[in-house]
């Protein structure tokens, strides 16, 4: 069905492989095809992302760009547009992390609430290297590792392992058998109740750039909805008598 | 050639001359109320055009029902001969080319209507055809605009025209409690106007009015209501404080049936054009359908500088959204207005 992504769905897991090794076109509009999917039909609860035959995905296919022809901000545009709506998707997001994961790769594992990695993973957001800009991560990542850190890593892009992504907190868990960790973190999310989960994250996210005042009023409005669902319902429920 | 729909040709809108920051209004009604006070210096207003009289013996300015009424009268008047000549010389129409005039208030109660009154001044011709849409509050634009439209589609080529006159300070009441104090800091005044006509649009950028879709709570009916305060004499506007809550919860349902019936996903809508109902609301509606701040960026625009401007709030959020120059051929908007019933109006637009 897809040729840049496989998709499989089982139980409650949505698994996404990324199955080409370097971000076109064709994979963003695969990608809107996916999230059209999770959005309107799936039931699964968590949405795993990972790469494919030791890596996770190397970055942006600079083979579709051509010197002799105009530069394109929209390409740039959509891919943060479908970065921005599988952040919002209502699943716990797992980034797989394996091997290589940069630039555009490293960029979509920011968008994951847990991101579990192997002893060999290699992340870099390579991006100034190139002279370019990693994407929407010059506002994420802050975010993710503070300021200083974030300074380091896009304009000095080191590669940084396991050890290091752990330190910083880009990632939770390093494992040799990644399945295994994936067990793990499903469990460690519980029930996943999705609109506590999407509105817990959209809060979290916005949390850096909004007031206090902006924010209370944001998070009663958010409380609100999530005490009208039945998962708090049967919460109190139990607790009745 | 595209389809003739009824389409949106023009907005204008108008407000009173005199800018009131919210301090300004602390320091006329000298309120003391200390929770009053800290309502008015949230940040999410920074002033609202009003119509205040001079200061009375006391120092606080007073009007009794009877001027209130007045106040309304006149300066609808006013507001909508400014606010309609603007819609209308976009299109070089006069006010005697107009066919049907839907004229909608809920800030004064007045017989013969709105609609009369315009004809008699502003000279739009005596069989123009006509409604009032009297005491529906805030979400009362699209129940005008309903009917407005339809009139278009079963009368192609002629032209219509609605205008939502809101006199806020028309409905003052001042106590000192927390009651008055939620009205008194939240609505502005001002007038907005806008074209109908169903149409073909082969070149420029008009949107077509494609579909409405309406909510009632029964369960929330007394939430947003007139009272008669007789220590006071006069009408008084009733907020309960579970309106955003009641209005969120339940935003989902109106928004689902518009978009299902025309086969589209929340995803399909570039713009949204809501009601600037309050900072609570405006959350509420944010959350409750999952869209984002940049989505109601001109909602919280014109709250911001306008306060709640009552039924055509959502046409000067409508007009910013098309000043703003972004709007593409096949564009789709969803409009949705919220007030007493507890009522969520929606539209859906396409470009």
């Amino acid at each position: 069905m897809y040729e840049t992504l496989k998709f499989e769905e089982s139980g409650d897991i949505a698994r996404l492989t990324l199955v080409r090794d370097r971000i076109n076109m064709a994979m963003v509009r695969e990608l809107t095809a996916v999230c059209d999917h999770l959005e309107d039909e799936s039931a699964s609860k968590v949405l795993v992302i990972q790469g494919h035959e030791g890596r996770f995905c190397h970055g942006i296919d600079f083979a579709e760009f051509r010197p002799d022809q105009p530069m394109d901000i929209h390409g740039f545009n959509k891919w943060e547009k479908i970065c921005a709506r599988i952040e919002k998707l209502p699943k716990a997001i797992i980034a797989l992390v394996d091997g290589a994961c940069q630039g555009g790769g490293a960029q979509l594992m920011l968008v994951a609430d847990a991101v579990i990695v192997s002893p060999k993973v290699a992340i870099q957001f390579n991006e100034v290297h190139l002279g370019f800009l990693p994407g929407m991560a010059t506002f994420r990542l802050a975010k993710n590792v503070g300021l200083g850190h974030a300074k380091r890593l896009i304009m000095q892009c080191p590669v940084i392992d396991a050890e290091e992504a752990v330190s910083l907190g880009l990632c939770s868990t390093i494992a040799d058998d990644l399945e295994a960790a994936l067990s793990a973190t499903v469990e460690a999310f519980g029930p996943i109740h999705n609109v506590a989960v999407t509105l817990a994250r959209r809060l979290l996210n916005e949390s850096f750039s909004t007031s206090f005042e902006n924010a209370i009023g944001n998070f009663l409005a958010a409380q609100h909805r999530a005490i009208h669902q039945t998962p708090f319902l049967d919460t109190i429920r139990k607790h009745q008598d | 050639m595209t389809t003739v729909r009824p389409r949106i040709l023009a907005v204008g809108t108008s407000n009173p001359p005199d800018y009131y920051s919210q301090q300004d209004i602390l320091d006329l009604f000298r309120v003391a109320n200390p929770m009053v006070r800290s309502m008015f210096q949230a940040s999410h207003i920074d002033g609202r055009h009003l119509v205040l009289p001079e200061p009375g013996e006391d120092g606080i300015p007073r009007e009794d029902q009877e001027n209130l009424l007045r106040k309304h009268r006149k300066w609808s008047l006013k507001l909508a001969h400014e606010a309609i000549s603007k819609a209308l010389e976009q299109k070089g129409l006069k006010t005697s080319d107009i066919d049907y005039l839907c004229c909608i208030t809920s800030t004064g109660m007045m017989l013969p209507g709105l609609t009369a009154m315009f004809i008699k001044h502003l000279g739009f011709r005596v069989n123009c055809h006509r409604t009032d849409v009297v005491g529906m509050g805030c979400n009362a634009g699209l129940n005008g605009l309903n009917p407005t439209a339809n009139w278009c589609a079963a009368n192609p080529g002629r032209n219509a025209l609605m205008v939502c006159c809101e006199v806020n300070s028309a409905l003052y009441v001042y106590d000192d409690t927390m009651a008055t104090g939620v009205v008194n800091s939240l609505f502005g005044d001002g007038c907005a106007a806008v074209l109908l006509r169903a149409e073909s649009a082969d070149e420029e950028l008009i949107p077509s009015i494609v579909d409405f879709y309406s909510h009632i709570i029964p369960d929330a009916w007394g939430a947003m209501r007139y009272d008669w305060a007789t220590e006071h004499g006069k009408f008084s506007f009733y907020l309960d404080r579970d309106v955003p809550y009641v209005l969120g919860i339940h935003a989902e349902t109106p928004i689902d049936g518009l978009l299902g019936r025309n086969g589209l996903k929340r995803r399909d809508i570039d713009h949204w054009i809501v009601h600037s109902g309050g900072k609570k609301v405006i959350d509420a509606i944010k959350y409750n359908i999952g869209i984002t701040e940049h989505d109601v960026r001109h909602t919280v625009g014109i709250l911001k500088q306008f306060g709640n401007l009552g039924s055509g709030s959502f046409l000067f959020s409508y007009q910013r959204l098309v000043q703003e120059g972004k709007i593409k051929a096949g564009d789709r908007a969803v409009m949705m207005t919220m007030g007493p019933g507890s009522t969520i109006e929606t539209a859906l637009l396409h470009w």
